[in-house]
């Protein structure tokens, strides 16, 4: 199918033109799901648009979002895309300094903050922000006696974009009008795990192609419902949140908060999800502990449910024979289905998994319990999904073949390359990072990859790969992730570049760890009594040897060191979507590893 | 963590009318003779727990589901509440529940009970007037006529009365003017220092428990989120911040600074 030759804004004008009445998003408010038609969706927008104009965006002008994902997000995306502005989305759990680095480099004129906790964060900074003229703030509570000049409500700014929309009702199809793919759409700053994060530029031409890529491979209609609970400056939440719902006419809907999406997601069952890693394990941990609570006869007929339909989990329902349609009806009647419906995907046609590298073990349990979990992989500098399995073909551990639109290709080192209208118009203020990537014609992706059966399996980031002191070659996230797939074990980093064997640093899963702890009668009270408890070390280190049973011999870990606390964001160790910061890590705990390498201690684990 | 600790209370888990879970895996000890501060906000648990040491969660239908709690080395699920009692284990419950209609010396009366099978124990209510010379002069007067402050007092006493080796107080500071808080924690203070009684306090008034306190804990949702020796406590950033009401600066803040947000609490220990 192909999308209509129409900007993200002139197609949401469009949905207002031929389904006015249609439900378009869905926020949910003191529990209440509040319904937004497109018709409103699109009167709001304009508005929006109209009051940036009121409050002196120039041509041009970039805006940037500093909130949790819900409607007022959307609509102000959308407002700026409508009068030609540039949205720029900031992670609203950044601490100040990189909200400032971000809105600073974009050249942000105004900024939309949720509450009064942003609105605190730009005031802070305003020195570093010469080119900032407003703030716009959602929920104004807590703000009457702030007297900075800069500060106005959402509404009010929507209130004077009406004023201006019946004094001049043609403004704004002039513009639209005039609009074309080529003009830039969004700034998406990478999460920045190695430097300062860069901008990625992307038009609204890269929008369209990945709408259609998604809807190619996804299966995205009219009919589908997902719920938009990932950041929404983060390119993939972006992608099922504004690309393809607007092009396929699907509703999205809006928690009440991050803090609420399991029961949010259990109230909208939507039939498309997608989860980074770190979400699927949670899921694994919650469905982990329920089990080990509910314990006896129920525990085992899990065990013996997950036995016995493991070897087929990734055959698809219609290629499965009858025994296996029986076993499966079998289990599904009496544990599956609750657990589906536990974790709010018993509507799910389908679930994925991206962004970053997730434990085979991990996919293989969602595959086992009916929900159909597909890998994708993307970058920001693709606007999203680049290449993505088919539900029919879910071999496992790999990524698929590249979606309608984009052709994917291994460079000379075994490099990913990509191409295709979704390829990103290069880093804002830039260049020679820009130059970097875009090279004859293809993105360079810096994943190494490898083909299996017309399948791309990542193998791991270039810079990553590791060289022992022996020479050899290590892919470290191959690694972690066999670690990770232990319910125990929340992170893994390992350490192995230019050393004599890999070993690695361990964060204990406190919620699993806790709850194992307790039923072993082992007294802890806090984190850190937690991971410096011996039976603790015990219980990992049997976790880490079953893992490097999986592993090659060179790639197995010899020793290990449990971190006494979590990794934080507020600590500079991991960035905002969680991925470790390896340098500073590297540093931070550099005589934890060192210890790792001395040679007084008996290695471990045995 | 000392191997003989006076209470200790192993990944306890509370349920009330089997539904609402209340403490979830908590864990933590009174050694001998050292005052422990349990601290935390309202409906954390922190009362929960005293009620299960003492044994009168059935009297709420509440009920410990996992976990054990020893007092002495002994399960204290083994004795009624009246058996600890005359064991040592003495809770002074959150709002002072004297008896109203007895004098004050009727109440401490009250308390011989604890002491009846317990060789060499004479009541003393000398020793109780020495702490609280306030209720000496009020001895004959009915204690529903107390001062609230006098009443803390009197239920304090009717404790020593009983020559406990572990003291539960609930939030001795609840419902008194500042300088009455301040008295009544010296004097505890000052039993805990004379009569070796350890004790394990539940508190909201950070502040003053910290000042007696040997070793803290902070509650959170049933479960600890950190513990610590009380000057190292007095030191963590969330501690001072959230408990202490003190800035990062250190200063005394202005309510006009309160955010409507809360800065989130690390609790790194």
């Amino acid at each position: 199918m192909t999308l209509p030759e129409l900007t993200l804004p002139q197609m949401l004008r469009r949905n207002a033109q031929t389904m006015p009445s249609r439900l378009a998003l869905l926020q949910k408010d003191f529990g209440i799901w509040q319904p937004v038609t497109w018709a409103e969706y699109d009167r709001r927008a304009r508005h929006f648009g109209l009051g940036l104009l009121a409050l002196g965006l120039s041509e041009r002008g970039h805006v940037g979002i500093l909130s949790e994902n819900r409607v007022e997000w959307v609509v102000a995306q959308l407002g700026a895309g409508m009068v030609g502005g540039v949205a720029i989305g900031v992670y609203p759990t950044s601490p100040a300094n990189e909200v400032a680095y971000v809105l600073g480099h974009s050249e942000a004129e105004i900024v939309v903050c949720e509450d009064q906790e942003q609105t605190d964060k730009v005031l802070e900074r305003l020195g570093e922000l010469p080119r900032l003229k407003r703030i716009v703030v959602v929920d104004p509570k807590g703000l009457r006696h702030y007297e900075s000049p800069l500060i106005v409500s959402f509404a009010e700014l929507l209130s004077l974009g009406a004023e201006r929309d019946a004094a001049a009702p043609d403004a704004i199809e002039t513009r639209l009008a005039a609009q074309t793919l080529s003009d830039l759409a969004l700034i998406v700053y990478t999460s920045g795990s190695t430097g300062k994060p860069k901008g990625a530029m992307l038009s609204f031409r890269n929008m369209r192609a990945q709408a259609a890529g998604v809807i190619e491979r996804l299966g995205v209609g009219a009919q589908t419902t997902n719920l938009s609970y990932l950041p929404l400056c983060h390119v993939a939440e972006q992608m099922l949140t504004t690309m393809a719902p607007i092009y396929a006419g699907s509703c999205v809907s809006f928690g009440e908060s991050v803090r609420t999406v399991q029961e949010d997601l259990r109230e909208v069952a939507p039939s498309l999800f997608l989860g980074v890693p770190r979400i699927w394990e949670k899921l694994h941990a919650a469905i982990h502990i329920k089990m080990m609570e509910a314990g006896g006869w129920r525990r085992r007929l899990f065990e013996a449910g997950l036995a016995a339909c493991a070897p087929f989990a990734c055959k698809p329902p219609h290629e499965r024979s009858l025994r296996e349609r029986a076993l499966f009806g079998f289990y599904y009647l009496t544990v599956f289905r609750a657990l589906q419906n536990f974790v709010g995907l018993r509507k799910a046609q389908v679930a994925l998994t991206g962004a970053a590298p997730i434990p085979p073990r991990i996919v293989a349990f969602f595959r086992t319990i009916g929900v159909p979990l597909v890998e994708v992989y993307g970058l920001t500098e693709t606007s999203g999904m680049a290449t993505g399995q088919r539900r029919d073909t879910m071999r496992p551990g790999a990524v698929g073949e590249a979606v309608a639109g984009a052709t994917a290709k291994l460079g000379p080192d075994g490099e990913l390359l990509v191409r295709g209208e979704m390829v990103f118009e290069g880093y804002f203020r830039h260049p020679e990072a820009s130059g970097a990537v875009l090279r004859d014609g293809w993105l360079h992706t810096g994943d190494v990859a490898v083909l299996e059966g017309g399948q791309v399996r990542i193998v791991d980031r270039l810079k990553d790969i590791m060289i022992t002191a022996g020479g050899k070659n290590l892919s470290p996230s191959e690694i972690e992730n066999t670690v990770k797939g232990s319910a125990f074990i929340k992170e893994c980093i390992v350490v192995a570049d230019g050393r004599r064997y890999p070993s690695a640093l361990v964060q204990i899963d406190a919620e699993t760890v806790g709850k194992w702890a307790e039923e072993n009668r082992i007294p802890f009270t806090h984190f850190r009594s937690l991971a410096e408890h011996p039976r603790i070390r015990e219980l990992i280190e049997a976790e880490i040897g079953a893992a490097n049973a999986l592993l090659a011999p060179v790639a197995q870990l010899k020793r290990f060191h449990l971190l006494t606390k979590e990794l934080d964001h507020d600590d500079d160790e991991v960035t905002a979507t969680m991925k470790v910061r390896r340098a500073n890590i590297a540093s931070k705990y550099a005589a934890e590893i060192e210890a790792l390498y001395r040679p007084e201690r008996v290695p471990e684990p045995a | 963590m000392a191997a003989a600790a006076l209470l200790d209370v192993n990944n306890v888990e509370v349920v009330y009318n089997r539904t609402v879970q209340v403490l979830r895996g908590l864990s933590l000890q009174v050694p001998q003779g050292q005052i422990v501060a349990l601290l935390g906000s309202n409906g954390a648990g922190k009362s929960t727990l005293l009620k299960a040491v003492s044994n009168l969660l059935a009297l709420e239908d509440g009920a410990v589901t996992a976990g054990s709690i020893r007092f002495e080395g002994r399960d204290v699920a083994a004795d009624p509440p009246h058996g600890l009692v005359r064991r040592g284990l003495f809770h002074v419950m959150e709002g002072r529940r004297i008896f109203e209609d007895l004098t004050v010396e009727e109440n401490l009366t009250a308390a011989t009970f604890a002491l009846a099978g317990r060789a060499g124990a004479a009541a003393d209510f000398d020793m109780v007037y020495e702490y609280f010379p306030r209720l000496r002069e009020r001895r004959r007067g009915l204690a529903g006529y107390l001062s609230g402050g006098e009443q803390q007092m009197l239920a304090i006493g009717r404790a020593l009365v009983a020559r406990p080796s572990l003291m539960l107080l609930d939030e001795p500071s609840l419902g008194l003017a500042p300088m009455l808080v301040e008295e009544i924690f010296a004097i505890i203070a000052r039993i805990n220092a004379e009569q070796k009684v350890s004790m394990l306090l539940v508190e909201q008034n950070a502040a003053v428990a910290f000042a007696v306190a040997h070793y803290g804990y902070i509650l959170e949702t049933g479960k600890v989120v950190i513990d610590g020796p009380v000057e190292r406590l007095m030191r963590d950033q969330d501690v001072r911040e959230f408990y202490l009401g003190l800035g990062g600066a250190g200063g005394e803040r202005s309510y006009r600074d309160v955010k409507h947000y809360k800065r989130r609490k690390r609790w790194l220990s």
